[in-house]
């Protein structure tokens, strides 16, 4: 069956946010969820168990600032405020968001 | 949210060191790990597992993480993957070609292997896609690996894959302690169904790259590096041995049982063959490599041999013109060695072979009759007319083996030129190399410029008139061609000169197309070698214009007397033409030909009245007259016989005759003889002051062909002697009104051995004198030179003229010293220095 063109990302709260797959595709973490057998792939959604729903929005957010600008240059930074910060951080290195998109090779 | 000043502090969930704690991340993992490899994913999350090596990276266990997916996964090989593999080879060992059993049919051997193969093909994908989604599950543990630069968690279960399924020995297979390596074990297979392959069965080919795929992606070590993968370390070696020892085998093989044309197929056939292979079943890496292998296995060692063999090796190639076979060679060969030396060796032996056959041939040939010559040459003297074919005079002989050894030639090189182009492409290197050989056997034959004369002569005279231009063309490049090869260039010019002499006086020829030719002669060749022939074009010239001003001259002077004799002249400058015609040639008897003959007194007054009118706008010049050559009409009239009442001789006969010059001399002689009377030899001899042999050969032609006989002979012998007497023979009858008596000397013939002697002893002389000049210009320049250096210029600056011999280059340096041109320097005796 083909893939839908939406994902759900869930917080461990509770909050749903529904993105292009596209743009999620961004995160390393995301992109190897959706491949392979796994239920994340099947059903297209992925909770994530240490995520909190403010966390997870500015996340999904920045999913959608990238993509809508990614075919531009000099992009200027998203508005991030300062008291999610760290956990936002965290978030991002869960993610795999600190390094540039890489594709690895499944033989 | 209240404040946003401050960072919130971040908030866990419950984490409690039992349910984060490593223990329990760890067992998540496991379980998840064995799921995966029993292909039961779907059931997991991934965010799970993800994060439970997330929490083991955090707490810095990564390492501990590590080490434990790496006993897992080793175990699990040793539970579960080896059994199986150790089953699929057990079942089909008894097939395998590692034991070499011979008693199994390729057949079953084929199915077994492939179904090992497919076993261990599937083994590995699996594995593959397991730790595809492990590594996944690891990511986190990875990223962090990167930063510490330990290998990753793929290059490890790779590696693992290798060390314990592919290196695992398999123990007691058949009995013996020896354990077998499952890797040999499957690359054996695969060779040995490559083989099969070859030999034309049909494998799964497919299947082979896969594992050859395999194979490349698995390393020595877990560090991967680009040059160790097990596919090039080990698989590519013996790819390459086996392959060598299989084709070592076909070639012997093909040695024993084919010729050099299938050889030659089956060759590129499998050149292509293992250039398909390399992308249908093994890697392309492999391709140079392996078609290395063919060409020197197959290609470069029996070559030799195979171009030796009978009736289809080189020779038997080049003679039967089999140009798919010498293209096919050509390509192998150019292949494998850039400069075809041994192609080109081969070709240059057979080039000379066959040159040096044309020169056999000729000397087999029985040139006796018209036929064996060529019906289309006629004999020459006096067969002029003749309705059936005589035999051929032995001069006439040998001009057609002149003109025999020409075309064999040149058939031969145009034969050599078809197989260039067809074969060769044209290739620059062979080129010259049978350039070369050509050079060679052609100069090796001493008779080559005499020889390439005597065609030129031949084609001449016979056939340009009425050809069309494009024959005339073809002919004269052929000739220019063959100009080109000899090296004896100034002996070729001198034969022309002779050859061209003859022709020009006796309008033997198209004054256009020698002209032609010899303009391409110099482009060729160079001014000072045709300024010769160029000079005797201008004479012809000018005593065309010379005779019908001289005819003016004398009608103007107003004596129109019919007794007067009409002179057509050919003033010759004497270095232009050559000697002979010149009458400077050598006699047997060692006269000086020119000594004055005696002329009729009309013919006398004549000559003198021309020198009178020639020296009219000309001083200085002196005119000497060389009966030798020349002819002259006579009107003879012969009054009819008495006593004969019917038949031709009761008439009166008016002929008018062409005889030589001296034929001329003789016959007016007998003017004044009344009838009956006659001269012996020696008086004519004496009246005429002819020498002795041109006398002979002149009266000859008068007195004993039945068809020239005006005058009687007495004794009726053919040979001429000092004794005989010669009349008036009233009795002469002729069909023909006017009678050609033929000029001995108008043919261009094939000089006889002592003729030849003296032509080279000439030119010996002349060459002498070359040398020389060119060392006195030499050192004049330089003033100082060594012995050596002297001679690489003589020889260089001679080089288009002729090769000069390097001990004739000694003693001329010798002569040069004795006469003080030069001195040799002290100190350095090798050396000389120019005196002034």
């Amino acid at each position: 069956m083909s893939d839908s063109k939406y994902i759900t990302l869930i917080s461990y709260d509770g909050f749903e946010f529904v993105i292009l797959r596209e743009a999620a595709l961004i995160s390393e973490t995301i992109r190897a969820m959706l491949r392979g057998p796994f239920r994340e792939a099947q059903t297209g959604r992925c909770e994530f168990g240490e995520i909190r729903g403010p966390v997870l929005e500015k996340v999904v957010e920045y999913f959608h600032y990238h993509h809508a600008n990614r075919d531009q240059t000099d992009v200027p930074d998203m508005d991030i405020p300062v008291d999610i910060c760290l956990e936002l951080l965290m978030a991002a290195d869960f993610l795999g968001l600190d390094s540039k998109p890489q594709m690895r090779d499944i033989s | 949210m209240a404040s946003r000043n401050r960072p919130r502090p971040i908030r866990r969930p419950l984490i409690n060191k039992e349910a984060g704690g490593f223990d329990q991340c760890w067992a998540t993992l496991q379980s998840a790990m064995t799921d995966i490899h029993n292909k039961n994913a779907s059931k997991l999350s991934f965010e799970n597992l993800y994060r439970a090596s997330y929490k083991i990276t955090l707490v810095k266990r990564g390492e501990d993480l590590f080490n434990k997916v790496k006993e897992f996964e080793t175990e699990w090989f040793h539970n579960h993957i080896i059994p199986g593999v150790d089953e699929l080879v057990r079942n089909n060992l008894p097939s395998i070609a590692l034991i070499q059993m011979t008693t199994s049919s390729s057949h079953e051997r084929r199915e077994a292997g492939e179904r090992l193969l497919r076993g261990i093909r599937k083994i590995w994908e699996d594995h593959n896609t397991s730790m595809n989604l492990i590594a996944d599950m690891l990511m986190y543990l990875e990223r962090s690996c990167a930063e510490t630069k330990q290998a990753s968690v793929y290059a490890t279960t790779i590696g693992l894959f290798r060390d314990h399924i592919l290196k695992y020995g398999l123990k007691d297979v058949d009995g013996s302690d020896q354990p077998f390596i499952i890797m040999d074990v499957v690359i054996a297979v695969v060779l040995d169904l490559i083989n099969m392959d070859r030999d034309g069965d049909i494998v799964d080919r497919n299947l082979l790259r896969d594992i050859t795929g395999m194979l490349e992606q698995l390393y020595e070590t877990d560090e991967e590096k680009e040059n160790e993968k097990l596919y090039t370390t080990i698989f590519e070696p013996r790819f390459l041995t086996a392959s060598e020892v299989f084709y070592k085998a076909e070639c012997e093989k093909l040695l024993r049982e084919s010729d050099a044309g299938s050889w030659l197929r089956h060759t590129r056939r499998r050149l292509l063959e293992e250039e398909e292979r390399c992308v249908t079943s093994v890697s392309n890496f492999t391709k140079d490599n392996i078609t290395g292998v063919v060409e020197k296995e197959l290609v470069l060692a029996k070559m030799d041999d195979f171009l030796a063999m009978e009736g289809s090796g080189l020779k038997a190639m080049v003679d039967n013109d089999r140009e798919e076979d010498l293209g096919i060679l050509y390509q192998l060969i150019a292949r494998i060695d850039k400069s075809k030396s041994t192609l080109k060796t081969n070709l240059q032996s057979r080039v000379m072979e066959l040159g040096l056959e044309i020169e056999q041939t000729l000397k087999n040939t029985d040139f006796s009759t018209p036929t064996a010559a060529g019906a289309s040459r006629e004999a020459e003297d006096g067969t002029e007319g003749a309705d059936k074919p005589k035999a051929l005079s032995p001069a006439a002989q040998q001009t057609a083996a002149a003109i025999k050894w020409v075309d064999d030639v040149l058939k031969l090189k145009s034969k050599f030129d078809t197989l260039l182009e067809n074969c060769f492409s044209n290739d620059l290197v062979i080129q010259s190399a049978i350039t070369k050989s050509f050079a060679d056997f052609i100069n090796m034959f001493e008779r080559s410029s005499e020889f390439v004369s005597l065609f030129i002569d031949d084609s001449l005279k016979r056939g340009l008139k009425g050809k069309s231009d494009e024959d005339a063309e073809f002919v004269l490049q052929k000739a220019i061609v063959l100009v080109r090869y000899l090296s004896d260039r100034d002996l070729f010019e001198r034969y022309y000169q002779k050859h061209l002499g003859r022709r020009l006086l006796h309008n033997k020829s198209e004054i256009h197309i020698e002209k032609e030719l010899v303009r391409r002669m110099r482009a060729e060749l160079g001014n000072h070698f045709t300024a010769k022939f160029e000079g005797m074009f201008k004479d012809m010239e000018l005593s065309k214009d010379l005779s019908t001003n001289y005819k003016d001259h004398i009608r103007n002077l107003g004596d129109d007397d019919r007794k007067s004799t009409e002179l057509a002249i050919h003033v010759l400058t004497t270095n232009f033409w050559p000697t002979d015609v010149m009458g400077r040639g050598v006699l047997q008897d060692g006269d000086a030909s020119r000594a004055d003959c005696i002329f009729p007194p009309s013919i006398k007054r004549l000559q003198e009245s021309f020198y009178k009118f020639y020296c009219q706008d000309r001083s200085g010049r002196v005119l000497t007259w060389v009966p030798s050559t020349g002819s002259a009409d006579i009107k003879c009239y012969f009054p009819k016989v008495p006593g004969k009442d019917s038949g031709p001789l009761s008439k009166d006969r008016r002929y008018e005759l062409n005889v030589s010059t001296y034929g001329m001399i003789v016959l007016m002689l007998f003017n004044d003889l009344s009838d009956g009377e006659s001269l012996s030899f020696e008086e004519i001899q004496l009246k005429t002051n002819i020498p002795v042999s041109d006398l002979t050969k002149t009266l000859t032609s008068l007195s004993v062909p039945p068809k020239f006989r005006v005058l009687a002979k007495e004794p009726l012998a053919k040979s001429v002697k000092a004794t005989d007497k010669f009349s008036f023979n009233a009795q002469f009858v002729s069909k023909q009104i006017k009678i050609r008596v033929p000029v001995i000397s108008s043919t261009s013939k094939v000089e006889g051995s002592e003729e030849r002697k003296e032509t080279e002893r000439k030119n010996d002389q002349t060459r002498a004198h070359v040398v020389d000049a060119a060392i006195v210009r030499i050192m004049k320049q330089r003033k100082e030179l060594s012995h050596t250096q002297l001679t690489t210029e003589v020889i260089s600056q001679l080089s288009g003229r002729f090769k000069p011999d390097i001990s004739l280059i000694k003693k001329r340096i010798e002569d040069l010293l004795a006469r003080e041109y030069l001195e040799r320097m002290e100190g350095d005796t090798a050396a000389y220095r120019y005196l002034a």
